[in-house]
């Protein structure tokens, strides 16, 4: 069966503050309700948390680091699950379950390569 | 019948139940791309082969097992070297478990729904639409959209890929997600007839030909889906605005205003079909009317009153009214206001366009105006109100309308 990646963007919180314990429920509720389709996932630290990594003069070079997200926005990848469907449809259905798509961020749903 | 007439009908019926064999080919191989180069591989062979052989009495089951044949050297030939042979094998089983002549006709209804699938862009929608449900080529595609053909063979290929692997499904929707999904099946199909019937790009006001192919396929999914009052009510419409086709142009090419049109010219056959389905269209929803019905009822006043002069204009009012109670634009209040300034005068309908709120970048809100200064003898609101919808974006036809309209 299709796989598919459920990016989750949201204003860049940090979902292990207090504050966040009511959205934090919402999404174990989902993740319980969806169970039988989730392969995986987790929620992510905000962008400040963020290092990004680059290899300059080609393999094997000199590691470059920045301190920060690939990309500046203002809505980040906050968390992502690794979702199972039939089809688009039904993936887009599952994933509509998913507390940011109605909390004022969105989903973005990206198959999966299949490898082997 | 010359040798030209006959290649032109087969190259006519191959293209007729092309699109059934693509999508039963589609249901199969569960790849568009495959299916599609193969049922343009069999298409070729029926070109060469009919002349000499004669049609068949089954053109399409003919087809269909030319297409599976061609669609199993492709996968041999481009699939993964380890994977080929049992993909191979999967398919050929496919095939001997169902016979050729067999007829699915929710194959086609299943194409619909994946062409018009609300994962893909608009555009996309429009451009495969017209690729495999009407079965232009690629070319063609592009001359249609008026976008060169390298652009548009990389929208439709990108239309294709995201298709094969996001997984959008080729099934007909559940009962519940239906009225959902015929609404962007519809409104697919009107962006196409309406860039068509007022081309808004290009030098052409009317493009007949783009007309012609929104009319086909309206029919063909009428057929597919006779229930549904939206495709009812659009084909109703479609068919009783091209009713005025040969009255719309000068020989001049420019915009003949419907007050103006010669209606010796209108087609009647076409708008007693019109009037039929829009009959038909009121049945299917009785208690709260399909957007596109109503707009084929107001089509309809215009269409049987046999002068302008004898129009019914307050029936007009009275079904924008009953529009505005199912579909509330700014789009829909503006002709509203004009139906009224036609039932009580210029003033009236001044006072209902100068309300409307939200339309300061649309070309035609001005050039009501200006149309109404001028009946009230404003000229010069009426010049400053034209010159504003001459700043905006119109195609060239529409700009001569408006510039015109100041000599009058």
């Amino acid at each position: 069966m299709p796989q598919y990646a459920a990016l989750i963007y949201t204003d860049d919180v940090d979902w292990s503050l207090p504050d966040y314990a009511e959205e934090t429920k919402e999404y174990n509720a989902f993740g319980e309700a969806a169970a039988a389709a989730l392969r995986g996932g987790a929620a992510l630290y905000p962008t400040s948390t963020a290092t990004t990594v680059r290899v300059t003069g080609g393999k094997g070079g000199d590691v470059v680091t920045t301190d920060g997200p690939f990309v500046e926005t203002k809505e980040a990848l906050t968390g992502f699950y690794l979702l199972e469907a039939a089809d688009l449809d039904a993936a887009v259905a599952i994933a509509a379950g998913i507390p940011a798509t109605w909390g004022g961020g969105a989903v973005e749903v990206r198959p999966i390569i299949p490898m082997g | 019948m010359t040798e030209a007439d006959a290649r032109g009908a087969l190259a006519r019926l191959v293209r007729e139940e092309g699109p059934r064999v693509v999508a039963t080919l589609i249901r199969l191989t569960g790849d568009v791309q495959t299916a599609e180069d193969a049922v343009q591989e069999a298409a070729i062979r029926a070109l060469r082969a009919w002349p000499e052989s004669g049609i068949p009495d089954q053109p399409r089951a003919w087809l269909t097992v030319t297409a599976r044949r061609c669609a199993l050297d492709i996968v041999r030939r481009e699939s993964n070297r380890d994977r080929k042979e049992a993909e191979a094998l999967r398919l050929q089983q496919l095939f001997a478990a169902e016979p050729v002549d067999s007829d699915v006709p929710d194959d086609l209804l299943r194409l619909v729904f994946t062409c018009c699938h609300p994962a893909l862009a608009l555009e996309l929608q429009v451009a495969l639409s017209l690729r495999t449900l009407c079965g232009l080529s690629t070319a063609e595609v592009a001359r249609a959209l008026l976008v060169p053909e390298p652009t548009m063979l990389k929208r439709l290929t990108r239309a294709k890929q995201k298709i094969a692997r996001a997984g959008i499904p080729f099934r007909i929707p559940s009962a519940a997600e239906l009225p959902e999904r015929v609404a962007g099946v519809v409104a697919c199909l009107y962006l196409l007839f309406n860039e068509g019937y007022t081309a808004t790009a290009g030098d052409d006001a009317i493009r007949p030909d783009l007309v012609d192919e929104a009319i086909r396929l309206a029919r063909l999914l009428h057929q597919l889906m006779p229930g549904q009052p939206s495709l009812t009510g659009v084909l109703a419409l479609m068919l009783l605005h091209d009713s005025r086709r040969a009255a719309r142009l000068t020989a001049e090419n420019e915009i003949v205003l419907l007050a103006d049109q010669d209606r010796s010219l209108w087609r009647q056959e076409q708008i007693r079909e019109g009037v039929e389905l829009l009959g038909q269209g009121l049945a299917q929803s009785p208690c709260r009317p399909d957007p596109y019905v109503v707009q084929a009822a107001i089509a309809a006043c215009h269409a049987l009153a046999p002068q302008s002069a004898v129009t019914d204009w307050s029936a007009i009012v009275s079904w924008y009214d009953v529009l505005l109670t199912v579909q509330d634009t700014p789009v829909i209040r503006l002709n509203r206001g004009v139906a009224v300034a036609e039932r009580d005068g210029p003033q009236a309908g001044l006072a209902a366009v100068d309300k409307l709120a939200g339309l300061e970048r649309y070309a035609l809100w001005h050039a009501t105006r200006a149309a109404l200064l001028d009946r009230l003898d404003r000229g010069d609101e009426a010049g400053s109100a034209r010159a504003a919808a001459l700043a905006l974006d119109a195609n060239t036809a529409m700009r001569q309308r408006i510039a015109k309209s100041q000599t009058n």
